[in-house]
């Protein structure tokens, strides 16, 4: 088991955000967290990636309790991919993936060889190679996100947290992006707007109100009632006749 | 591969004494310049000579006004200068990193006149005495000024994380003016005549009486705080995509920002004690080096501290040297240079966004 949560709890000024979850991500799946808008998966993610203190219950990274490791060792297996950072410098693509290395680096330790492999092997597994002396100014938002993905992927983590990485990118990124996390080797935790998009996911888990209502499958867990009751929508289910896969068609609920 | 990666190493490392020899040089020659130039210029020989009989006892003869001149007037001068410069750029490019905001800087944020109020209330109400204790008054100011003016900025929903840059800018403006407000009244309720007239003229930046005991103080804070700075680098670099990027590459982002915060205030708080608070120095002097050597802090510390420093000694030297038998207070000088640098930035800032 690579992470997992047990009852765990986030309140801002005593409204709860997120309520006794309890899971446990297996090592090398893809996990799908789906909800609607502020149902919580942005806060679940955060506290799993220990960016918040947990109001109750706690996260475990690969058995040790999150909060009691110290910055540098979550780092060195645990990435995170916000939904939007920005920054303001005029760094160059290359800047902003080698800031991955940040866990790996002492203050007397030099900038090696073997950085900068692996720099280029997170540049390449991003498709950024040949992008790096691009300012971050001048960059799209999908060449933005994938900056971001590339920082994390110089991280060297075993596990990837994202934040809905697919926001506001056009349909080709979107499914660049998706289709490059799938591929990865890793333990990824991902949230996901698209429901569509979701089902490739191993498993799924479910966020409404704050809690994780659903957790299983992605056939299993998006189901009528579900999409009903907790996405406020009626759905039908087709074949794509190219493939064979499922997907959804969304209606509104009457 | 083996050859390459055995290489690389080698050739940055020669490269980057190559490097730290030429910034001693640079800095060598500043202060040589400040204690060379002045009312009565003084020859660069009669300059090594006198140095070479005050460190060496090597025996020279020369004018011995000429020699103290150049020993306890100019030199303690060009040195002080030369540390306040590197403190207050280095504080400057600190404060910018972690609070993302490219117009953060000790004299804006009100560190300064925080300083500037917790030195007077040592100074003229006299609590203990001695150099140490005026600038611990000037620490406690500045920390306490920061923090207000982080709590302030929080509490108009910028925070001091948060990507929203104006809140804390205006939080500063707010707690200058608060801190100056103390330390006019201060002074107007407790000092008297003569002590009003020589803080007045402090309080603009002056560097006239210092001494060496004052160049025993500054050298050491100085390098320290600069050492400080320089071996969390790697943290301030981390912060470029604000702190929760920072946290989630492995910086312990509260801790970091404590100890650096303090360090800047410290060094800030130290210089203002000693010559009083001069200003645009830790907000002009990052923005040219940026521009020079680009954002990475492993370059841009280190040649801040350095742009610091010569561009301080520099404007020492203007400040004796502009106005016949006058000296000017050298927060005059900055200014003049740094309100249109100042401007440049809020211009270039508009653009970029």
């Amino acid at each position: 088991m690579m992470l997992s949560c047990h009852d765990l709890g986030w309140s801002a000024r005593g409204t709860p955000i997120v309520r006794d979850v309890s899971l446990a991500i297996r090592e090398g799946e893809t996990f799908g967290l789906v909800g609607p808008n502020g149902s919580g998966k942005s806060t679940l993610l955060r506290l799993m990636a220990g960016l918040l203190e947990p109001s109750q219950g706690g996260v475990r990274l690969k058995g040790a309790s999150l909060a009691s490791m110290p910055r540098r060792s979550v780092a060195q297996a645990l990435a995170f991919v916000e939904q939007h950072a920005e920054s303001g410098e005029r760094i160059t693509v290359r800047d902003a993936v080698e800031l991955g290395r940040t866990a790996w680096l002492s203050p007397l330790q030099p900038w090696t060889a073997g950085d900068d492999a692996i720099v280029a092997r997170a540049l390449g597994d991003a498709d950024m190679t040949g992008m790096e002396a691009r300012f971050w100014h001048t960059l799209s938002g999908g060449e933005r996100q994938r900056v971001h993905l590339a920082r994390a992927l110089a991280q060297q983590p075993e596990i990837l947290l994202l934040d809905e990485p697919t926001n506001h990118l056009d349909i080709q990124h979107q499914l660049a992006i998706l289709g490059l996390v799938r591929q990865l080797p890793i333990t990824t935790v991902i949230a996901l707007h698209d429901l569509n998009q979701a089902l490739g996911c191993d498993r799924l888990g479910v966020m409404h109100g704050g809690r994780l209502v659903a957790l299983g499958p992605p056939d299993e867990v998006l189901t009528v009632p579900v999409l009903r009751d907790i996405f406020g929508v009626a759905a039908s289910f087709l074949i794509d006749p190219a493939d064979g896969s499922r997907i959804i068609r969304f209606h509104p609920a009457s | 591969m083996t050859l390459a990666s055995a290489g690389k190493p080698r050739a940055s490392r020669l490269a980057l004494s190559g490097r730290a020899a030429l910034a001693a040089l640079l800095l060598v020659a500043a202060v040589c310049a400040g204690a060379a130039i002045g009312e009565t210029s003084i020859p660069l020989p009669v300059i090594a000579k006198a140095l070479a009989n005050r460190i060496f006892a090597a025996g020279y003869p020369l004018d011995a006004i000429d020699e103290g001149i150049v020993w306890n007037y100019r030199l303690t001068r060009a040195i002080v200068a030369a540390c306040c410069g590197a403190a207050l750029a280095v504080s400057g490019v600190v404060l910018q990193a972690l609070l993302r905001n490219a117009l953060a800087d000790p004299y804006i944020l009100g560190i300064s006149a925080g300083a500037s109020t917790g030195a007077v209330t040592v100074a003229i109400t006299g609590l203990g005495a001695g150099a140490i204790s005026l600038s611990l008054g000037a620490f406690a100011g500045a920390v306490l000024a920061f923090l207000l003016v982080a709590v302030l900025a929080r509490a108009a929903g910028g925070g001091v994380s948060v990507q929203a840059t104006g809140q804390i800018i205006l939080a500063g403006i707010a707690g200058s003016q608060l801190f100056n407000a103390l330390t006019s009244f201060i002074i107007t309720k407790s000092a008297n005549a003569e002590q009003a007239r020589g803080i007045m003229f402090w309080l603009l930046g002056n560097l006239s009486g210092v001494r060496w005991h004052d160049v025993r103080l500054a050298v050491p804070v100085a390098i320290l705080g600069v050492a400080v700075c320089i071996w969390h680098r790697r943290a301030l670099d981390a912060f470029t995509f604000g702190s929760d990027s920072a946290a989630s590459l492995g910086i312990p982002v509260r801790q970091v920002q404590i100890l650096l915060v303090g360090t800047s205030a410290l060094m800030t708080a130290v210089m203002v004690s000693m010559v009083g608070s001069i200003g645009f120095v830790g907000l002009v002097i990052p923005h040219a080096t940026r521009f020079l050597v680009g954002v990475r802090h492993a370059r841009l510390l280190p040649a801040s501290a350095l742009m610091g420093s010569v561009f301080l000694v520099g404007a020492d030297i203007a400040s004796r040297t502009a106005i016949d038998g006058q000296v000017l207070p050298i927060g005059v000088i900055t200014a003049l240079v740094g309100a249109p640098g100042f401007a440049l930035i809020l211009i270039r800032g508009r653009r970029g966004r």
